[in-house]
């Protein structure tokens, strides 16, 4: 766990933050997540389970930004297509556009045999969803609703300001009016209250960002568990490079909102607005989702004269990084489903592995989300990472006012990690769990 | 029938205490366990036996033993005994399970499990004052070493504390009983043999007023009870269990046995002054439960309370409150063993009592969410929540007393609503909130230790919406004890009259 | 003299720029009268980029056109005058910073070599391609 700090720290004086080991091990090239072969294990091994249920999430919300679309009553949006389940990714298989996982470009096999059996027993897919026995898309949902609440002011990308030009408006007018042009009632509807039609557009909008912004992270998580199983990864870092690099190689990625209505392809969003899947996704997507989100209602009283929540979005402070896990379990909030999906999918070793902890097989749920804490915190790094690559200095420049420049950046990170609720210093220890 | 209930533990203790070799504590308890679930057997059978027709003593047996002083070995039960045996001997197999799988000194510490279950049982079957005073005093030894070894962190003192109360208390109680068997002359100190009506009326009082307090230091009442809180928070939540469930029950059990059943004609003169001070415990029982900040503290004092109800019951004295008084016995016995134990894993799991510390133990996944509901079972048990067997016993206390010490009864179910109010505390600041993250690593709760808590809820369910499960034992014996009562305060106010003409 | 393209198409140096920006359709616009400033990323620049990261751009034009017109701003702006401002603002819409405190540094890029003059703008040569943010 030791790492001899890069001459970076020779050049300038040390950090004197309270993250001050956590910023050296960034500037040595290191992750915010200590470099251990238990966290490597843990990491990896969440990444193969998130991404089964990932495959399905963005296969799912690109089936409804394109295919339901505003459908009034949409009780089978969760019902995936045979189409949808073929759908191509665009970074997996033989005719991907850029090769990232070796694996096949449809349905991850392991997804389809959970959507077949279940927890249950084979049984038609009406009763799955009743019995709850499925995959978790609210969870996919909460996700993408936090983007669409927190997309006005992120700072990110100009995607959540398109939404508000007349060109967008124009575009949504038309796929409305084209979808509703055998249902007169919902075009009166529309006559009345035209925003509101709008606004679930909108919302569509941001259900195909993320189905897109997922389309490129589960076979990045797939091909990161194949390389840990042939033996790829030496340490967290390598594997928090190799999502630096994933991040970078797909950075130019298109984000668009396409629907399919009558047979007909209505552009809502076009590709050719040069929306890049860096600025208009990922970055809004860490920022909203790993940082802001909102409060899960069920998990604790907030008293809002008392300033208990935040004046400005901006400080919201809800995400992933922040989360206090072991209300998990509460009813249906959304970390507790996606525990939930990510269970059926734990590769052996973690399995395993929890068992000979805490409570064992009792507790899981708990256990699996603070691994996954831990995972998403090593990807904070990776974007972090990233961002210091784009933005500022290598980290071996020989400039001193570079790495000044790199360390302010770090700090400034960091910074967003001093309130109580983060839980950079809790990952620091394994006695986290 | 009764013998073997009585020697059987007794062979159980010696057995485990001299097993030759190195033994584990588990396999220790499970020795202990058969030995327990024998015997409880047996009480069962004794049950279906009994002839619930017959208002008086069954499966007698008799032995002249000391002739000279009156000391026979005569044992017999009847409707006010059986319950309370057969409690001691399903509170004793709870006992074993609520102290956590690993005990030190595990060979003394089963057999003295069973010595009390022994000790207890012969008190509450004996047939004879001398031998149920022998019983009486025999079981503070077990209870004094589980206190004084097993305890907290002031068990020595808490032990001390209890073995001298309680040894006063059984001293006054054999110096009534001499008086009775002296004064009356008689050769015998058989309950059949002893009768009190000859004595004259002052004297009945001072025997009374000193069994009294002798039962009163046991059961305890409100200026006798300093001993309970302090022996029942130091002691393991096991002996807790006993002490509150089933020993304290000697005290009332003496109460009805000896005063009302000996001292039929001066009972109705010292009942007001009982009726007081059973509602001043049951007030001052929940006032100062409220204002607990240790739970195990807190239950303790809601055992003052309602031990008050009992009081309260016996008192009046009808029909109706006697059997209430016996029904509460019973249902408390139950309630508080359940509340015991689980604040005693509570305690095991959690690493403290302290109300201010405790916080989210309904954590479903991190923290203790079964201990959790039941002890919200228990709790509402406990407040008489009507279904559960606390509200049927408090019900048929209430109708009884009332036309007889109606303020006392007001009071008493205005104090069994502030049972709720600290119910409330305890159950709020400790099952609900949110868990500490820094905290909530406690170990899981094994199987072994919530099934005790799960028969003690099914039961109390169970004789909540089935109280004649309950009280057909008890009511043929209640009903002759409140004719008799009834029948010699006539008698006493006749002769009061006479005694006033004569002069 | 030559416009900015000419000039580009003849230094060995920019052969990766050119292709993006031919694949980019940005010829006509870089040969209109402009004026306009390039901070013109050289093939070393390119190659810094993690491998995927020009295969993802090459396939999605609109993408990769926005990233060039981050590196383009309008009217001729010299070393001199950039010296004066902080930072201006691309045809992409997005800020760049400037830095001539020390040497001329574009964000995180520095200049080796500027002012070289076109037709209709200006090229300063840079180490880095610089993105938005």
């Amino acid at each position: 766990m030791v790492q001899t700090p890069i001459n970076s720290t020779a050049k300038i004086p040390p950090s004197t933050h309270q993250f001050a080991d956590v910023i050296h091990r960034l500037e040595a090239g290191g992750s915010m997540l200590p470099d251990t072969p238990e966290n490597l294990m843990q990491i990896i091994g969440i990444y193969k389970a998130y991404a089964v249920p990932m495959d399905f999430y963005w296969r799912d919300l690109l089936y409804i930004a394109e295919r339901v679309f505003l459908e009034p009553l949409p009780f089978f949006k969760y019902f995936l297509p045979q189409e949808y389940l073929d759908l191509h990714n665009h970074y997996a298989g033989d005719d991907a556009d850029l090769r990232i996982w070796r694996g096949e470009a449809t349905a991850h096999p392991e997804l389809l045999e959970f959507m077949e059996k279940g927890t249950t027993s084979k049984m038609p897919k009406l009763f799955h969803h009743l019995w709850h026995d499925r995959i978790n898309m609210e969870f996919a949902e909460a996700c993408m609703r936090a983007m669409l609440w927190h997309g006005r002011d992120m700072g990110w990308g100009k995607f959540d300001a398109y939404l508000d030009t007349e060109e967008y408006q124009a575009n949504a007018d038309r796929a409305i009016k084209a979808y509703f042009k055998s249902n007169p009632a919902m075009l009166g509807l529309y006559k009345l209250f035209p925003d509101m039609f709008l606004e679930q557009v909108r919302q569509l909008s941001y259900y195909s960002n993320l189905g897109l912004f997922w389309e490129v992270m589960a076979p990045v998580f797939f091909e990161m568990s194949d390389i840990y199983d042939e033996g790829g990864f030496k340490g967290v870092p390598d594997a928090m490079d190799f999502l630096v690099n994933g991040i970078f190689a797909v950075a130019g990625r298109p984000i668009y909102h396409h629907a399919y209505i009558g047979g007909e392809c209505y552009e809502i969003i076009p590709k050719s607005k040069g929306f890049t899947w860096l600025y208009e996704a990922a970055l809004p997507y860490v920022e909203a989702v790993f940082y802001r989100t909102a409060p899960f209602r069920g998990t604790k009283s907030y008293n809002a004269q008392a300033k208990q929540v935040p004046d400005e979005q901006k400080d919201f402070h809800y995400g992933i990084l922040y989360a206090d896990v072991f209300p998990v379990g509460t009813a249906g909030i959304p970390p507790t489903l996606l525990m939930d999906d990510m269970y059926h999918f734990l590769p052996d070793y973690l399995q395993e592995y929890y068992q000979q902890h805490c409570r064992g097989e009792e507790d899981i749920l708990i256990q699996l989300g603070i691994t996954f804490q831990r995972s998403m915190y090593n990807v904070t790094s990776a974007v972090i990472q990233a961002l210091r690559q784009a933005l500022l200095y290598p980290l071996d420049d020989q400039n001193p006012k570079h790495l000044l420049k790199n360390r302010q950046f770090f700090e400034s990170q960091m910074d967003r990690f001093l309130r109580p609720e983060a839980r950079l210093k809790d990952i620091q220890s394994q006695s986290y769990c | 029938m009764l013998s073997f209930l009585l020697w059987f533990p007794v062979i159980g203790a010696i057995i485990i205490g001299f097993l030759p070799g190195k033994i584990e504590s588990d396999s220790l308890r499970k020795i202990t366990t058969i030995f327990a679930v024998l015997a409880f057997t047996w009480t069962i059978w004794l049950l279906t036996q009994f002839d619930l027709s017959n208002s008086g003593w069954q499966f007698s047996e008799y032995l002249p033993w000391a002739k000279p002083i009156g000391l026979s070995y005569s044992l017999a039960v009847d409707g006010l005994s059986l319950p309370l045996v057969t409690l001691n001997s399903l509170l004793t197999i709870i006992a074993i399970y609520s102290i956590g799988e690993n005990v030190e000194r595990p060979r003394l510490y089963y057999s003295l499990i069973l010595l009390i279950n022994a000790g207890i049982t012969g008190a509450l079957i004996a047939q004879n004052l001398l031998l149920f005073v022998i019983f009486y005093e025999l079981e503070l030894i077990p209870f004094y070493l589980m206190i004084a070894i097993w305890g907290g962190e002031k068990r020595g003192y808490a032990a001390t504390k209890f073995l001298i109360y309680t040894a006063v208390s059984g001293l006054l109680v054999l110096a009534a009983f001499l008086g009775i068997g002296f004064l009356n002359g008689a050769s015998s100190f058989d309950y059949n043999a002893i009768a009190t009506q000859g004595l004259p009326l002052n004297t009945q009082l001072i025997l009374l007023t000193v069994l009294l307090v002798g039962f009163g230091m046991k059961i305890p009442l409100v200026p006798l009870h300093t001993w309970l809180p302090d022996a029942y928070t130091e002691a393991s939540p096991a002996v807790t269990i006993l002490l509150g469930g089933i020993l304290a029950k000697l005290g009332t059990y003496g109460l009805i046995r000896f005063g009302l059943q000996l001292f039929p004609e001066t009972w109705s003169i010292v009942a007001p002054g009982l009726a007081a001070i059973g509602t001043f415990s049951v007030l001052y029982g929940a006032l100062s439960a409220i204002a607990q900040k240790d739970i195990k503290r807190m239950v303790a004092y809601s055992s003052i309370g309602h031990m008050g109800y009992i009081l309260v019951a016996t008192a009046a004295g009808t029909e109706l409150s006697i059997l209430g008084a016996v029904a509460q016995m019973i249902a408390h016995g139950l309630i508080l063993a359940l509340l015991f134990h689980l604040v005693g894993i509570v305690e095991r799991k959690v690493g403290t009592r302290d109300l201010d510390v405790l916080n989210g133990l309904m954590n479903p996944i991190r923290g203790l969410p079964l201990t959790s509901a039941l002890l919200i079972m228990a709790g509402m048990a406990s407040a008489g929540i009507p279904g559960l067997v606390g509200f049927v016993a408090e019900f048929i206390i209430f109708q009884g007393s009332f036309s007889i010490f109606p303020i006392p009864t007001l009071l008493c179910i205005i104090a069994s609503g502030l049972t709720a109010v600290y119910f409330v505390i305890l159950l709020n600041r400790t099952c609900f909130g949110k868990l500490d993250n820094k905290l909530a690593y406690y170990p899981q709760v094994l199987r072994s230790e919530s099934i005790p808590a799960f028969v003690l809820t099914v039961i109390i369910l169970f004789l909540g919406i089935q109280p004649n499960w309950l009280l057909r034992w008890i009511e043929p014996t209640t009903n002759l004890l409140a004719v008799n009562v009834n029948h010699t305060e006539q008698l006493a106010v006749i002769s009061n009259q006479q005694s006033i003409i004569n002069k | 003299m030559a416009d900015i393209v000419d000039i580009a198409v003849k230094t060995e140096d920019f052969s990766t720029l050119v292709t993006a920006v031919k694949e980019a359709n940005l010829v006509e616009a870089l040969k209109s009268p402009g004026p306009f400033t390039v901070f013109a990323p050289n093939n070393a620049a390119f190659a810094k980029l993690p491998p995927g990261t020009i295969q993802t751009l090459i396939q999605n034009t609109p993408q990769l056109a926005r990233i060039l017109t981050y590196h383009v701003v309008s009217g001729k702006l010299m070393k001199a005058d950039l010296a004066q401002v902080n930072s201006v603002i691309s045809l992409e819409g997005s800020p760049i910073s400037i830095d001539c405190s020390d040497g001329f540094e574009v964000k995180n890029a520095t200049v080796i070599a500027a002012d070289v003059e076109a037709d209709n703008g200006v090229i300063h040569v840079i180490d880095n391609v610089i993105l938005m943010g």
